[in-house]
């Protein structure tokens, strides 16, 4: 393989990995607070898509690309943020709170269904053929020697790498974040030192599901939009979530950029058939599983008795 | 026990609703024989389904118009989703066969669905005529299964040789789909482009849903390959298009009648630009064509891909074929419908003759087209007899 060939699956792999990273976030957030996995992530993701191409779509009219189509671009992603922020607390007031004080199985099944809720709506809504999402900027691509890079994956890098760095800025340094923390190591006690617990939880799912509608819309660019595009990506960023270390913020990050890599290369260069390539990411799970259940990144836990 | 009582008046009500039209629908038309249609009505691939049901419907409507069988008794046609997939298919046919007991089916639309599909009808004994599943074996499931489009064994090899001999490539790079209908057309090119003298440098398979492409794209493009094929359907192929682009992939691309399908070109958009593929012969200029496509585009708001105009046709010969038994007979036995499709000869349809070979396959050419941004162009109609590529017009 020469050098531009191995530059190249790189950059393939950290746009693919930086995607996964931002919606792993949303899943450890989630697991940390409430030691649950929210199964409705990858569907909280579709919708983000949708609503962004529709607001998009809306602003944009018929202009040509230009300034305007890049700031509505961004103010689509703002609105799909929003919609999806208050969707995830909707979600989470309804069909997870009441199930708080229950066996551990119960939410994870009502999360279930949440997905099927949200996906199956939306394919009775809005039909379930691809529809699709275009460019806001012109995507031709940029020779770097050999390397082919997209505007739309440098978009793709450094949004994921804003959001990540503000999302541990604000979890390491600010109050609300500390109650988050706080609240992710002993529920009960935060309650006791007076954190509202509720509105943590809230806040939780509003961040995560907003980092979803953000990786909705920049896979849509690439991917189309279509009611079970949160399926496999969801599945495969909650794999990239334990990978690292689910409940860990880098854990999350890490494991992201590690399974696109890893997808991109093991076919590229263990010569796995590209027919499997899905199947790198469940191996890598079974793996992690096997030789280090906590993930790379997290800590052990004793069960709580 | 007053709140139960509501419960119970108020299932009976909703059990009264749901079933009422279905007595209605059952009683009324009891001796109307029916036919089946299965392909994907949903899902990603709802377009190839949803443009071949249509023209069942029509071929229906019109049969009906005129007054049915022998000018007395209509046909029923009960459609049925496969979304393309196999599973859904069997639980499809399932239904049709036991539940409404067709006579006849059109379809299923895909190649994987119409394997699964095919070894029921064959064991059950329901004439079955597909508009589009064009795996070299599916006519050797048996007797009991015919269809209205070409084999892929003649697109392959028509394939092969057009590369080969008159567009120059030498060496190809693939990006195949893990299904029948990709692998079967990515094996049938191979053979006959090798067997020209051109060489396969590299083969990259996918699953159908993919949508990113671009690990095996920048393998491909690494092995710099004269031209690309991409036997898939238009999901994959514009993302794969795309993507392409997006590597600064310049490599020509040739392609499959999946691309004769027009939602490429919402899908895709100008990246098709350039792109050659074989796809169905071009139909004859006929009056009966044109007409229709006037009439099909008018009632349901699109123009029929090359699909549905096999459909129009597979729907009439097993209507045509089941009305000579009806006379005959004055009932529809499956293994005497099953003969009476089999002999159909020089069928004058909108697709041009229609002729079974022994096997149930079409007596059939292929077309050649070019992409000029996003208007495919005819090139030319072209067969294979005796492994040499022949220019009919």
């Amino acid at each position: 393989m020469g050098t531009a060939e191995f530059f190249q699956h790189l950059m393939n792999g950290l746009t693919l990995g930086g995607i996964y990273a931002l919606i792993a976030l949303g899943y450890t957030m989630v697991y940390g607070i409430l030691k649950f996995i929210n199964f409705a992530h990858g569907d909280i993701l579709m919708v983000g898509a949708y609503v962004g191409l529709f607001v998009f779509d809306l602003l944009r009219g018929s202009s040509p690309l230009g300034t305007w189509t890049v700031v509505a671009f961004f103010l689509a992603m703002l609105i799909s943020m929003a919609v999806c922020a208050i969707l995830g607390m909707t979600i989470e007031r309804i069909a997870y709170k009441p199930l708080r004080r229950a066996t551990r199985l119960a939410p994870l099944l009502s999360a279930i269904g949440v997905s099927f809720i949200l996906s199956n709506s939306a394919a009775w809504m809005l039909g379930t053929q691809s529809r699709k999402f275009n460019y806001p900027f012109d995507n031709s691509s940029i020779n770097l020697a050999g390397v082919i890079i997209t505007p739309h994956q440098i978009l793709i890098l450094v949004v994921s790498l804003v959001m990540m760095l503000a999302l541990k800025l604000f979890v390491d340094k600010t109050r609300m974040g500390k109650a988050m923390r706080a609240t992710s190591l002993d529920q009960d006690t935060a309650m006791l030192m007076g954190i509202n617990v509720n509105k943590v939880i809230s806040l939780t799912f509003a961040i995560g599901s907003a980092l979803a509608a953000v990786g909705g819309i920049l896979i849509a660019l690439d991917f189309k939009v279509y009611p079970s595009m949160g399926t496999m990506t969801g599945l495969k960023a909650f794999v990239a979530a334990v990978v690292g270390g689910i409940g860990n913020i880098s854990g999350a990050m890490f494991g992201g950029i590690l399974l696109g890599l890893l997808e991109t290369f093991g076919v590229a260069v263990l010569g796995i058939p590209s027919g499997l390539k899905d199947t790198i990411a469940f191996g890598v799970l079974i793996i992690i599983l096997l030789v280090k259940p906590e993930g790379l990144f997290g800590k052990v836990e004793k069960e709580k008795v | 026990m007053k709140k139960s009582l509501y419960v119970f008046v108020a299932l009976v009500a909703l059990f009264a609703l749901v079933a009422t039209p279905m007595f209605a629908q059952g009683g009324g038309e009891a001796s109307s024989p029916k036919i089946g249609f299965i392909g994907p009505m949903t899902g990603d691939n709802a377009n190839y389904g949803v443009l071949s049901n249509n023209s069942a419907m029509l071929a229906v409507q019109h049969f009906n118009a005129k007054g049915g069988f022998d000018g007395k008794l209509p046909v029923v046609l009960v459609t049925e989703d496969s979304e393309g997939n196999v599973e859904k298919g069997l639980s499809a046919i399932e239904k049709l066969s036991s539940a409404d007991k067709i006579v006849g089916l059109v379809g299923p639309v895909f190649t994987g669905t119409t394997f699964a599909v095919g070894e029921r009808v064959q064991n059950e004994g329901i004439v079955m005529l597909s508009p589009s599943a064009t795996h070299a074996d599916i006519t050797a499931i048996g007797d009991y299964v015919f269809r209205t489009v070409v084999s892929d064994g003649l697109q392959g090899e028509v394939a092969g040789h057009y590369f080969y001999e008159n567009l120059g490539l030498r060496t190809i790079g693939v990006l195949y789909a893990k299904n029948d209908y990709s692998q079967g057309l990515y094996e049938g090119m191979t053979a006959s482009f090798e067997a020209a003298g051109g060489k396969v440098t590299i083969a990259e398979a996918c699953q159908v849903g993919d949508k990113d492409f671009k690990t095996q794209l920048t393998k491909i493009r690494s092995a710099n390959p004269d031209a690309i094929y991409i036997p898939n359907y238009t999901a994959e192929m514009a993302q794969i298009l795309e993507q392409a682009r997006q590597l600064g992939i310049k490599t020509p691309f040739v392609s499959c009648d999946g691309f004769s399908n027009p939602d490429i070109y919402n899908l895709a958009g100008n990246f098709t630009d350039g792109v050659v593929y074989v796809g169905p012969a071009k139909v004859k200029e006929s009056k009966k064509y044109s007409d229709f496509v006037a009439e099909y585009t008018a009632k349901y708001g699109v123009g029929p891909d090359s699909f549905a105009t096999n459909a129009y046709d597979g729907t009439n010969i097993l209507l045509a074929a089941m009305n000579t038994v009806y006379k005959k007979t004055g009932k529809f036995d499956r293994k005497a419908v099953r003969d009476a499709v089999a002999a159909t000869k020089d069928y004058d349809g909108v697709s041009g003759i229609v002729n079974f070979a022994d096997n149930g396959d079409l007596v059939a050419y292929q077309g050649l087209y070019k992409v000029n941004g996003t208007t495919p162009e005819y090139l030319g109609t072209y067969t294979v007899v005796d492994g040499k590529l022949i220019q009919i017009d």
